[in-house]
């Protein structure tokens, strides 16, 4: 099977082993062995829960630096609508752009024509769609990666049409590489995220196909920088009177702008994880009847709430209103490059989605059947406090990689007075 | 014949809607655990899931029987429950007993035994008036599997 790669990394000299990680998260994919956290990589769905809770910073996103963007000889931000919502009151979209200008990008594309695409796609799609119903997006890729893992058989529900930020990295490049005669690798397309999960889909996309883009940088990672340049107001470069200047570049952030054009009656807004899994249950079982489309972010507040966002998500949304109410209609340009982009491009998904295996290795039905019985017959010598000592977040977590072979029973301390002792070694100060 | 691998009981609760699909939801994750496959697995917990909600609006109580083997999912529900008198009736879609009640709450909308038949390869009903009803259903896995 392929290495599935990871948006974040953990730093084994830096932790501590105190197990935040493991109890936050949601999969049950991080054990603790010998005083340091390790990932089992077919289990992650890099919702980046462990990464909000590490104390030490151990755990930390895989996005670029400035410095590996040398490479390019044209370098091109996508901004996420997030990154507008983060700033003052007074703060345009304008004045941030001109900060990730003199910050070294070569252009800022305006990605409100991108979603506005998108938006429209799905609405067409919705509304030709054989079944199954209800639809699900795939802009987060928490999501589509929750339902690889823990949704099987919801794969078929993810809306077939690719996420706008890879439709603005494809157009960047077409584009560009016309007007400079450049080749598409010489230019780079950079996402601005608010989150490290759009990093791994970058890296290594859901559907096992190339990304358009060429890399992400984290909000957080470029805050502070952009902030110094818009306060020092330094006009050093000439700036497009268009550039994000459009209203709708602000709704791909906020949960209930992303589907404009869909009906409301017919269409539920979910966000953060728990709430997403309720109603993926239900619709497991057929319960869920008359909606034909769930838009789902597993940040609790949507994209403004990524973990790699600087504001909190209640000051950002409220920014976030602020902007789409102060700024402009989109002028009839916009809505002629969206008309003319949409008549020629495709955005379906280039391959679809498929479950993830979730043991690495392959086994008959009998010996999963067998593992299972051994599972359940350890998990009743075991106390069910899950205390998290042997490593495990849960007791039955435990008895399952004890069966899978990839744990030592006597690794609970109510099965083994040694264990406490060695508990002891590696947690002394 | 069909070795069997695995055989887990449920107990149901008839007008427990509160905990509603709770044994449906438990069926599919020991399921999706053992790497059922997906479409396989859909089909097992639309079934589950209707028959369960039939013993929740009708019957008083139930046990629901998962048995696994090498080739198929079956599922026995033995209710202790009304019957059902028509049972040729009773699998026509959009026939249903249910009160205003249990419709208010979206569900007896007479796709439920129908939606159950459609989604099994066996499917079979036997049921006394007064006594209680069971149902059997089996879905067949794929050999490739």
């Amino acid at each position: 099977m392929l290495e599935l790669k990871h948006g974040f990394k953990i730093d084994a000299d830096k932790c501590n082993g105190r197990m935040s990680c493991m109890r936050a998260c949601p999969t049950h994919a991080i054990r603790v062995k010998n005083g340091k956290a390790r990932l089992i990589p077919e289990l992650c769905i890099d919702c980046g829960s462990c990464l909000g809770v590490c104390s030490t910073g151990a755990i930390y996103a895989t996005t670029i630096t400035f410095a590996e963007l040398d490479r390019f000889k044209f370098k091109v931000a996508v901004a996420s609508p997030a990154l507008f919502s983060q700033f003052g009151m007074k703060d345009t979209p304008a004045q941030v752009g001109r900060a990730l200008l003199d910050l070294g990008f070569d252009a800022v594309w305006e990605y409100a024509v991108d979603i506005e695409l998108i938006d429209r796609a799905i609405t067409d799609c919705v509304k030709t769609w054989p079944g199954p119903f209800p639809l699900i997006s795939d802009a987060c890729p928490v999501v589509v990666r929750l339902i690889q893992v823990a949704y099987p058989s919801l794969v078929e529900h993810i809306v077939p049409i690719d996420a706008p930020r890879e439709v603005a990295g494809r157009e960047l490049k077409r584009r560009y590489s016309q007007e400079l005669g450049l080749k598409p690798d010489e230019i780079a397309a950079i996402y601005i995220t608010p989150c490290q999960a759009k990093t791994i889909s970058i890296l290594q996309p859901a559907e096992e196909t190339k990304s358009y883009l060429d890399g992400a940088v984290g909000i957080s990672q470029i805050y502070n920088n952009i902030l110094s340049k818009m306060r020092k107001n330094t006009n050093t470069r000439e700036i497009a009177g268009d550039l994000v200047s459009s209203s709708e570049l602000l709704h791909w952030g906020a949960p209930e702008g992303e589907f404009p054009s869909l009906s409301r009656e017919h269409y539920l807004p979910l966000t953060g994880l728990t709430d997403i899994m309720k109603v993926f249950n239900d619709v497991e079982k057929g319960k869920i009847r008359n909606i034909e489309f769930l838009e789902c972010h597993a940040c609790q507040g949507g994209c403004v709430g990524g973990n790699l966002t600087v504001e909190n998500l209640y000051v950002a949304r409220s920014k976030n209103l602020h902007l789409s109410a102060s700024m402009p209609k989109p002028g009839p340009d916009f809505e002629e490059e969206v008309k003319r982009r949409y008549a020629i491009e495709d955005f379906s998904l280039r391959s679809s989605i498929k479950p993830r295996p979730i043991e690495g290795e392959v086994l008959d039905l009998r010996e999963r059947v067998a593992r299972r019985k051994r599972a359940d017959e350890l998990l009743r010598g075991l106390p069910l406090l899950n205390c998290g000592l042997c490593g495990a977040p849960t007791c039955k977590n435990h008895a399952e990689d004890v069966a899978a072979l990839r744990a030592d029973i006597s690794d609970c301390v109510f099965l083994s007075r040694d264990r406490i002792d060695a508990l002891r070694q590696i947690y002394k100060k | 014949m069909a070795a069997e691998l695995l055989r887990e009981s449920f107990e149901i609760q008839g007008r427990n809607f509160d905990k509603a699909g709770e044994v449906s939801g438990e069926i599919k994750v020991i399921l999706r655990d053992l790497g059922i496959d997906p479409a396989n697995l859909r089909r097992v917990v639309i079934v589950a899931y209707e028959g369960e909600m039939n013993v929740v609006m009708y019957a008083n109580r139930a046990t629901l029987t998962l048995i696994l083997t090498d080739e198929d999912v079956n599922l026995e529900i033995v209710d202790e429950g009304p019957g059902i008198p028509d049972i040729e009736l009773a699998l026509q879609e959009g026939w249903s007993t249910a009160s205003d009640e249990m419709r208010e709450l979206g569900f007896g909308f007479g796709m439920g035994l129908p939606n159950m038949k459609k989604n099994s390869d066996e499917f079979r009903i036997e049921s006394e008036v007064g006594k209680g009803t069971s149902v059997f259903a089996k879905i067949r896995l794929n050999s490739n599997a």
